[in-house]
């Protein structure tokens, strides 16, 4: 019952972990046989951290993508919790509605919205800055710009996932129990009262779930990188997927490429406990 | 009126207008971006480089559509999209329910262990393996081909979670029946387990479906720009490159809506399944 699924994660996920791993510690084409590569210890690593070019390239690429997943974090969390309330309250219709539009943006493939959205982002034929300049906003150089490129990303990656998020709040809102809001309406809480003490703390493992999922899905950013702007400008939305698949497999040093690849997994692994630790410790008090 | 406001607060049906205006323009803002797909796609190519942009095309023609299946060979990707795309997720189907039964309804030693093993690589996100996965599949003359976007992925954690959790609450008695009746395993899993689970297994398909309907990074890698085998998401991004620039959005644009028209009709009739499916795992988890 178990081998067809086993095998298949043993041959194409667990057997590439090890993989990558061990060939951290080699120097090797990524054209050429695993037997061809060459042990270096810990040269890979060294070259990472070190300030040659190698290194320079991964740090940036490294800081750029600790700041995509913050900002993605950041903004998804608190949206999703907004929109969850306005679609699950019943005090005015349109909760569906907006949970359906929300959630077919989800649908579109990440090349479509990359697409779409370098179309709406252009700084003169683009909608964008003509919205904005009706309300005396002036034009914004979006992903043309190195201040502004990286955030203009995590928008467009905001909009086609904030619609899962939001039916994850919701899934969470439908388990709290109606009659905590009546024992603290009784208290004589007012909604911002019954909001940070009641939906919110109800609301700690969901959100949990959420930011870890929102982790993991922010470190994948590829399409808009690898399609829209290359890494650019001035490797200001280099992030690690596309830097690591560009050093990997393009240029074929596989032994750097997954040096680097193990770093973003040791990086994970510690936010993620991270993550787990301060909620837990949350839930002790 | 205003008096009233200030001593009493906004009365229920203020505060309720003020609620819909807001969801209203959520709805607005995160729907707006295809219907601007959609707009541009009908344009003409001088309407799309126009400062500032128009909106309406003042005749909208369908000609970017057929410059797209020039361009690209547009019926052939999408056989190889669907191809990928049904395969795949005919693979999880049978290997999700297998797995998830085995651990849901087996006891043998390492249980538990395997499965925490399996569920961690929900966790992993693919750059991590994409080097050595590229030269494993390379060595096993599955490049270029369909064969090699397809065969890793016919096995995945979230489709075996997500069986496992719901087989867990399929009778024990219904299966033990089965046996007494001296059918075997696999015809238990398939006559038995599979229909008392039916409308999970629909919604691992379709998410199975739309995620590799959409799924951008491996193909590229594993196709080294054979274009014969490319989905019509690879396509879209050659879309980009000819003919760059502003010249060429009414063509992006038509060719964005056709690969974004699959999933989300998938979606406008199933709704119900994605939303519940993503409530029910988190709930039932």
């Amino acid at each position: 019952m178990l081998t067809p699924a086993v095998s298949v994660i043993a041959v194409f996920i667990f057997v590439p972990m090890a993989l990558t791993i061990w060939l951290s510690f080699h120097e090797w084409s990524t054209q050429t046989g695993f037997g061809a590569a060459r042990y270096v210890g810990l040269r890979n690593y060294e070259d990472l951290f070190g300030p040659i070019s190698v290194g320079r390239d991964f740090q940036r690429a490294f800081l750029n993508t600790a700041n995509y997943t913050a900002l993605s974090v950041l903004i998804i969390l608190p949206l999703s919790v907004l929109f969850g309330l306005m679609v699950h309250q019943r005090r005015v219709a349109g909760g569906h509605v907006l949970r359906a539009i929300l959630f077919s943006t989800y649908m579109v493939p990440m090349i479509a919205v990359a697409l779409v959205w370098s179309k709406l982002y252009s700084p003169t034929e683009g909608p964008i800055n003509q919205v904005l300049s009706w309300i005396g906003i002036g034009p914004q150089p979006w992903l043309s710009s190195p201040d502004t490129a990286l955030f203009s990303i995590v928008i467009l990656n905001v909009w086609q996932q904030i619609g899962y998020f939001t039916v994850l709040v919701i899934a969470g809102l439908t388990q709290i129990s109606p009659s905590l809001y009546e024992a603290a309406r009784i208290d004589g809480a007012n909604r911002i009262q019954e909001f940070f003490g009641v939906t919110l703390p109800l609301l700690r493992r969901t959100l949990l779930f959420s930011a870890v999922i929102a982790v993991i899905n922010a470190v994948q950013v590829f399409e808009p990188v690898a399609l829209i702007t290359q890494g650019g400008p001035a490797n200001a939305t280099n992030v690690l997927t596309f830097h690591i698949r560009r050093v990997g497999i393009e240029r074929a040093q596989g032994g750097l490429g997954s040096a680097m690849a193990v770093m973003l997994m040791l990086s994970l692994i510690v936010i993620i406990a991270l993550l787990f630790a301060t909620a837990r410790q949350k839930e002790e008090r | 009126m205003i008096g009233r406001s200030i001593l009493r607060g906004p009365r229920p049906g203020e505060a309720g207008a003020f609620l819909l205006v807001v969801i209203i323009a959520v709805a607005v803002i995160a729907a707006f971006p295809l219907f601007w797909m959609v707009l541009s796609s009908l344009k003409t190519p001088a309407e799309s480089m126009q400062t500032p942009p128009v909106w309406f095309p003042s005749t909208p023609n369908l000609d970017a559509f057929s410059e797209v299946a020039e361009v690209i060979d547009a019926r052939r990707s999408f056989l190889n999209s669907f191809i990928i795309a049904t395969t795949t997720t005919a693979g999880i189907l049978i290997t999700s329910l297998m797995a998830g039964y085995a651990f849901a309804k087996y006891r043998f030693g390492g249980r538990d262990w395997l499965f925490a093993l399996v569920i961690a690589t929900m966790f992993l996100p693919p750059i991590v393996t994409l080097i050595p996965l590229y030269r494993l599949v390379t060595s096993m003359g599955f490049n270029a081909s369909l064969v090699g976007v397809i065969v890793p992925h016919l096995a995945n954690a979230f489709g075996i979670f997500l069986m496992r959790q719901f087989i867990a609450g399929v009778p024990d008695d219904l299966i033990d029946a089965a046996r007494v009746d001296g059918a075997s395993e696999l015809r238990i899993v398939l006559s038995v387990v599979a229909p008392a689970v039916a409308p999970a297994l629909a919604a691992l398909a379709l998410f199975a479906f739309v995620y590799h309907w959409n799924t951008y990074l491996w193909p590229l890698t594993v196709l080294q720009g054979n274009t014969d085998g490319y989905p019509i998401v690879l396509s879209l991004g050659r879309l980009l490159s000819y003919n760059r620039g502003a010249m060429n959005t009414g063509l992006v644009m038509a060719g964005a809506t056709l690969a974004v028209l699959p999933p989300l009709v998938l979606f406008v009739f199933l709704q119900r399944f994605f939303v519940d499916s993503i409530v029910g795992a988190g709930v039932k988890g």
